[in-house]
């Protein structure tokens, strides 16, 4: 059992951690290990390619877990005071929209949004003064982040929702019996106890955004996110660039979900010692 | 300590009038009609469901009734959300705001006041709170680093801070230790008293219920049984749920024999007679029992008049009193109260003693049997 238990470890980790001793290879080649060096990192760091597709990751990654912390907060907050079939088929969307795997996700928003813009584009050319001035909706950081709201909002609201669930209702009440109307028992109430669990949400939407591949791969039209551009280089061969940069990425990925991790178990916490 | 009813000549505080409230097809409360007075202490008494926390939270604007009116200082205020009441409850879980520190705590109803008050009127305001329940130099703390009589404390605190006209205590002491609960029902009448503040108390412990309130409410499905001073529900309560619930009693079953004004002579299964004081309502040939309170029944070796013979069965020694199991052949199983004074010379009746038991004319009183 222990021995099963050991390569089921050994099948999961070693080629994450092959990959991470690779990117500080002094060689060139991804398969011989020819001493210690951290060149690729200053290599990865220099390279404009990089650069870009990293601010483009970092642009929509932000962008999106904002809105997504944003909207999904406003939906559970909505759904927690929902009751019966209506919050039940809520929910189920809500399940669903996790469940669908990204290829789905990425092609049916990739259909949506062209068949949205071949609509629209023309209205804009027609209303606008100057046809050739007109702005044009097309594929690219803005459909990225659209997409990746959508699928990372779901998360936001299961994360807040499970934090709403376990408020004690009579804090409600008692703020409301203490003269606060609605909005401001939302505000210095529910908000700061949910406080935590949002921004909770927002570092896991800005790692699941950051770290997606297949939809931006569907909707980003020209653009590049750094993991698309992983994929097409690694096209050309492994370099131990490519190496550095995925051990860049793993790391900020895991630092930012051992501190949503941390800010949730923290907050339970607090709350179970009182 | 106990006046026996509000002063009914200025308007009361807070009335019910004919408030019915259904959850669905459940009726948790029906036909209420209930008027509580400028700084009286009122308690709603009944065992769990019996719709005295609906009450409470009709009150404080939880709950919209379904019929009748609120009135809150002679307005109606079914319509008024609890925000815009003039009413400040302290929750049975007590509700403190975890995020905020003691005296932010107290301040938040101040804070959420319009007009709202100044900033050193506030602060001036929680300190003085904090010292009426006694936490002064708490005001930094956590919630959660305060015992469980220091919430409550504070919970106190952060409702009389805004001068409520009406203070509602929804079972503020059940989830206190019996000694703490002690302490805290002095200082709450203590506090009732120097305040000057309507106290609406829910709870289903008839003991502090009687030792607290000017007036008790008992409730039953949803129903009003009774109202009246605790000393009223103890000697004259109106039905056999009032009595059972009030206070410890033996209870007589049979028929109204004959009826004279205020009092009435029962006749039991076995033949026997009993007479008693007894209130409106009852015909002769009712069904109805006679109630006597185990302390008022007088235990003796001789037979005297009127003295019915029983065996004593049981003997249990509770320090203050003497508690006796006897029974009688026409009056069937009977509890008695000794008080020390009678038990001299530690004599007292064991198991298997022949004794007779009499009470006074005003002891018993004949009830209405229900359901």
């Amino acid at each position: 059992m222990r021995i099963y238990a050991a390569c089921v470890y050994l099948f999961l980790y070693t080629p994450i951690a092959i990959i991470a001793l690779f990117s500080f290879n002094a060689g060139r080649h991804a398969s011989q290990l020819q001493g210690f060096s951290v060149q690729w990192y200053g290599r990865a760091l220099n390279n404009p390619f990089v650069m870009e597709a990293l601010e483009n990751s970092l642009v929509v990654a932000f962008t999106s877990a904002t809105l997504a912390s944003i909207i999904g907060t406003m939906a559970a907050v909505g759904l927690h005071s929902v009751r019966g079939p209506v919050r039940a088929v809520f929910d189920a969307i809500i399940y669903i929209a996790i469940m669908i795997p990204g290829i789905v996700i990425g092609i049916a928003t990739l259909i949506a949004l062209v068949t949205v813009f071949d609509v629209i584009n023309p209205w804009i050319a027609a209303i606008w003064p100057r046809v050739e001035a007109a702005p044009q909706f097309s594929m690219g950081r803005g459909s990225i982040i659209a997409a990746h709201t959508m699928f990372t909002m779901a998360l936001v609201v299961v994360i807040v929702r499970a934090r709403l669930s376990s408020i004690e209702g009579a804090l409600m009440e008692a703020s409301a019996d203490l003269y606060a109307p609605p909005w401001a028992t939302f505000r210095r109430i529910t908000l700061p106890l949910i406080a935590p669990a949002i921004f909770a949400g927002f570092l896991l939407a800005f790692t699941f955004s950051f770290d997606d591949f297949i939809i931006a791969f569907f909707v980003a039209g020209s653009e590049t996110t750094l993991p698309i551009y992983i994929f097409s280089s690694i096209r050309r061969g492994v370099t131990p660039e490519i190496n550095a940069i995925g051990t860049m990425v793993m790391v900020v990925s895991l630092v930012l979900l051992i501190v949503a991790q941390l800010i949730l178990r923290s907050s339970d916490r607090k709350k179970s010692r009182k | 300590m106990a006046y026996d009813a509000p002063m009914e000549a200025a308007t009361p505080v807070a009335e019910l009038r004919s408030v019915s409230k259904s959850f669905g097809s459940v009726m948790a409360a029906r036909d209420l009609n209930l008027a509580i007075g400028q700084g009286e202490f009122l308690s709603f008494l009944g065992p769990s469901g019996c719709g005295k926390t609906t009450a409470l939270r009709m009150l404080a604007g939880f709950e919209t009734p379904t019929e009748g009116e609120v009135r809150i200082a002679g307005d109606v205020v079914n319509d008024q959300p609890s925000f815009q009441r003039p009413v400040n409850m302290v929750f049975q879980s007590y509700a403190l705001f975890p995020h905020l520190t003691v005296a932010q705590n107290i301040a938040y109803g101040l804070q959420q006041k319009r007009p709202r008050p100044g900033r050193a009127d506030i602060k001036a305001r929680v300190a003085e709170a904090l010292e009426t329940v006694r936490l002064e130099g708490f005001q930094d703390r956590r919630i959660w680093e305060m015992s469980g009589g220091q919430q409550q404390r504070v919970a106190l605190a952060r409702a009389i801070v805004n001068r409520p006209r009406l203070l509602l205590l929804d079972e503020p002491l059940a989830a206190l230790d019996r000694k703490l609960r002690k302490e805290m029902q002095i200082e709450l009448q203590d506090l009732q008293r120097s305040l000057g503040i309507t106290f609406v108390l829910v709870t289903h412990d008839q003991e502090e219920a009687l030792s607290l309130s000017d007036r008790i409410c008992v409730m039953r499905n949803g129903e009003i049984v009774q109202i009246g001073s605790p000393q009223e529900l103890y000697d004259r309560p109106a039905t056999r749920y009032v009595a059972d619930f009030v206070g410890t009693s033996n209870f007589f079953e049979g028929r109204i024999a004959s009826k004279d004004g205020a009092r009435a002579r029962l006749g039991l299964e076995g033949g026997q007679v009993l007479s008693g004081s007894c209130g409106p309502g009852l015909n002769v040939g009712d069904r109805a029992c006679m109630s006597l309170r185990p302390e008022r029944i007088l235990l003796r070796s001789e037979a005297g008049d009127a003295g019915h013979p029983v065996t004593v069965q049981n003997r249990i020694f509770l320090g203050e009193h003497t508690e006796y199991l006897v029974t009688s052949e026409t009056l069937g199983q009977v509890i008695v109260f000794a008080p020390r004074q009678t038990e001299q010379e530690g004599l007292g009746y064991n198991k298997g003693d022949t004794a007779w038991i009499t009470w006074r004319d005003d002891a018993a009183r004949i009830l209405l049997s229900e359901q």
